[in-house]
């Protein structure tokens, strides 16, 4: 007697139709399980590039499958091409699930100590295979994803793609935009090197100035009263947890906006005060199997491409300054790239209302801007004004980024300058990424750059004497000094002091470098 | 459609590629990012020194008579300095345990520097980071090369121990006195100069320290002819020496097997043991 019965449904398909065919149906049967509607005769269909068969069997991973549900079944041909789009939404999409995965590599590797935070990233860098590479991925894929948020919003202002009925979707893409800036800047701290501590309380201090409440948030993201441990492991928990959370909640707000209002057409496609994005009829469709989704996937691997490019033969590395110290704040220390401009603004004037009031305001305007902006027409030729303030405005964005640089309105001494430019303290510079050898141990004269006996120490005393023209009105009959000696095996001694005459004989401090054969800042 | 998945396959192989050369290349790589921050530390130890060592321990590390022992010479690193002090671990540890701690008493050994080492660490409420104690390590550590190769002007290093063996070396006559600042420096005391018998790790060594009520002395002259006895000697000076350099050889009773150092064989000169036994000998 049979306790139970085991069914096995390829047995009984092989007794009738013979193993061959059995297989090729129990194939067939499991890929159009897996993609939710499509078997292998859709899929050579679909690669031989035949037109759809009515009713459309591709539309039914749409309406079946978890990952298709939310993507449209078709979209109109005219936002397919790079224009208008430029692919912006997509590609920072990708970069915001792109840094969650290099980001979860780098959790496995790091703790928000301050006792520990920086030995793990010389041990991710040393000790763990294709550390260095992942590390310089999250931190390109950091810097890129701003650059193409910012590219998106402009590129939605200057197409009007803001107006109603989208009006929300700007205003959910403006909390993005935060968002992307604050997942950005609470990531910069982590490292817990001289960069990242103090451009961190560049910007911690720039939010202190907001009237009422900017101390009372500063103490609660940092935690004490200045970036110890405590402020790491809060920057940490929002940069892992908190703001990722509540970003892929607004994208998704955002991206189903998007859907239901249909992307929006070119601005010369439609007429005036028309929104005809969710009607498009039969002849201008353009399915997403295959032909949106292949345009996705080579968008996805070209920008992978590019990226892993950039960080192996391209050779942009994430730097690696010395260990955080409270004590020491580098010369020319600045907020990272994307507030330089408020580092700007804060040089004009008053810094509550240069540094609070004037960008609250215009932040707060960026947002509400659809609801404020409703001329119905979105051609070119009738938003001059707009369009006009928007290019004004990357004008004087740009112009206050770069006035936030320490290139503009830094008032240390000409001496201090020059030595500064030999020897950053926020970067390792000219001298430090000379190579060992390339510098003879010696007492040197920067005018004498051209007799220098070596190609890197000629390099190094022709910027130094370079330098010193540049300030000559204040640095009268300059004369820039460097000696080189070696103290220990390996280890070399730079120092260098300028002498000249301001009322009498000045010398200024002298700065002292040291150089080990193997420290490789050339890199 | 063709051109697209054509050139995006193109564009994956590439990534692949490259990613393998990367594979290819990350241990060699990661060994030179290794002693390139090896290299900093170094660095950042020099300019750590200059600004908090070289007061006292002179600019290029050779000492300042009277303030600091010099530094940048061989017997910090070939061990006869922490041998005198019965260190056990490597020379590194010993230099960072120095400077992270610092020296808060003159030591026996360098009476001649009477002012203390302050305490660095901020682990022992010093003024610096860990690594940053670490970075002075690396630059200290960084003269090592060259002070091994110094052919120093003063005593050769000539150390020779003592051995394990009860009668090869023949020791010297002994310094009663050297031998009882030994004991210190060698850290004998901190076992058998302790007045609670209970809790001492080691027999002590004046009768009113040991439970039998006679001192190391006596009983060096009669345990070797004891019933009980399992070691070799056959003199009470040659009791001592076993039971330093062999310290298994006999166990006196109620006390446990391994706990003494079996290292005074190794860090002790044939001179250093003849001036401890012949002070033992005097004790009452």
């Amino acid at each position: 007697m049979a306790l139970f019965k085991l069914h096995v449904p390829i047995l009984d398909d092989i007794k009738t139709k013979g193993w061959r065919s059995a297989l090729v149906a129990t194939v067939d049967q499991t890929v159009e399980r897996i993609t939710a509607g499509i078997n292998v005769g859709e899929i050579r269909s679909i690669l031989r590039g035949d037109a759809p068969q009515r009713p459309n069997p591709r539309v039914k991973p749409h309406a079946d499958g978890f990952w298709m549900h939310m993507r449209p079944t078709f979209f109109h041909e005219q936002v397919m091409s790079l224009y208008p789009t430029f692919r912006l939404g997509w590609l920072t999409t990708y970069m915001l699930v792109f840094e969650t995965i290099t980001g979860l590599f780098l959790m496995l590797w790091y703790t928000p100590s301050p006792d520990i935070a920086y030995t793990n990233m010389l041990s991710l860098l040393s000790n763990v295979p294709f550390g260095l590479f992942m590390r310089d991925l999250h931190r390109l894929g950091a810097e890129l994803m701003v650059m193409l948020v910012l590219l998106h919003m402009l590129r939605t202002f200057v197409t009007g793609s803001y107006k109603k009925p989208r009006q929300f979707t700007w205003f959910t893409g403006g909390v993005l935009l935060l968002l992307t800036l604050f997942l950005s800047f609470s990531g910069y701290l982590l490292p817990w090197d001289q960069l990242a501590l103090w451009a961190v309380t560049i910007g911690a201090s720039m939010a202190e100035a907001t009237p009422v409440v900017g101390r009372e948030v500063n103490l609660l993201v940092r935690g004490g009263a200045d970036i110890g441990a405590n402020g790491l492991l809060r920057f940490y928990l929002l940069h892992v947890f908190a703001l990722p959370l509540i970003a892929f909640i607004f994208v998704g707000v955002h991206y189903y906006k998007v859907i239901i209002h249909g992307h929006s057409l070119p601005p010369g496609a439609e007429k005036v005060g028309e929104d005809t994005a969710r009607k498009v009829p039969m002849e201008r469709r353009m399915y997403f199997l295959p032909d949106v989704m292949t345009r996705e996937l080579f968008w996805t691997v070209g920008w992978l491409a590019l990226m892993v490019f950039m960080v192996t033969w391209g050779g942009w590395h994430a730097p690696l300054e010395p260990h955080a110290d409270s004590q020491i704040t580098p010369l020319h220390t600045t907020a990272p790239w994307y507030f330089l401009w408020l580092q700007g603004m804060l040089k004009l004037g008053d810094k509550v209302f240069f540094g609070v009031i004037l960008p609250g305001i215009l932040s707060g305007l960026l947002f509400v801007m659809p609801y404020l902006e409703v001329g119905p027409s979105r051609r070119y030729a009738d938003r001059r004004v707009g369009l006009s303030i928007a290019a004004l405005t990357v004008v004087i964005m740009s112009l206050l980024t770069f006035m936030g640089t320490p290139y503009y309105g830094v008032s240390s001494s000409p001496d201090q300058e020059v030595l500064t430019t030999l020897a950053p303290q926020t970067h390792p510079g000219l001298l430090r990424g000379t190579a060992y050898d390339e510098l003879p141990v010696g007492d040197w004269v920067a005018s004498g750059w051209n007799n220098a006996p070596s190609q890197g120490l000629q390099a190094v005393l022709q910027l130094y004497n370079k330098e010193i023209e540049r300030y000559s009105d204040e640095l009268v009959n300059a004369k820039g000094k460097m000696s080189i000696t070696e103290i220990q095996a390996g280890l070399k001694q730079v120092t260098m002091q300028l002498e000249w005459e301001d009322n009498g004989a000045q010398a200024s401090e002298p700065v002292i470098v040291y150089l080990h054969r193997d420290s490789g800042y050339e890199h | 459609m063709v051109t697209r998945v054509a050139l995006g396959t193109v564009f994956m192989v590439a990534t692949l590629m490259i990613v393998s050369f990367t594979a290819i290349d990350e241990p060699a790589r990661m060994a030179k990012f290794e002693s390139g921050y090896e290299g900093r530390s170094v660095e950042a130890g020099a300019a750590l020194y200059a600004n908090n060592c070289a007061t006292c321990h002179g600019p290029d590390g050779k000492g300042i008579a009277g303030r600091a022992p010099a530094l940048n010479v061989a017997d910090l690193y070939n061990g006869t300095r922490f041998r005198e002090m019965g260190w056990g671990g490597t020379t590194r540890d010993y230099v960072y345990g120095a400077i992270a701690s610092g020296r808060p008493r003159a030591s026996a050994a360098f009476a001649e520097y009477p002012q203390r080492m302050p305490t660095w660490s901020r682990e022992f409420g010093g003024p610096l980071r860990p690594d940053q104690v670490n970075n002075i390590v690396d630059f200290v550590m960084n003269w090592e090369e060259t002070a091994l190769l110094e052919t120093v002007a003063e005593k050769p290093s000539d150390f020779v121990s003592v051995g394990l063996d009860l009668k090869d070396p023949v020791l010297p006559a002994g310094d009663v006195a050297r031998g009882e600042k030994l004991t210190q420096t060698y850290g004998c005391v901190a076992c058998h100069m302790n007045p609670d018998m209970n809790v001492a790790p080691g027999p002590g060594w004046p009768a009113k320290y040991y439970s039998g009520g006679v001192s190391i002395a006596e009983r060096a002259a009669t345990r070797f002819t004891a019933a009980d006895y399992t070691g070799k000697a056959t003199s009470a000076e040659e009791y001592l020496r076993e039971s330093i350099v062999q310290t298994n050889a006999y166990i006196v009773p109620t006390y446990a097997a391994n706990i003494m150092p079996v290292i005074y064989g190794e860090q002790m000169a044939a001179q250093d043991l003849a001036d401890v036994i012949a002070y033992l000998q005097t004790i009452e």
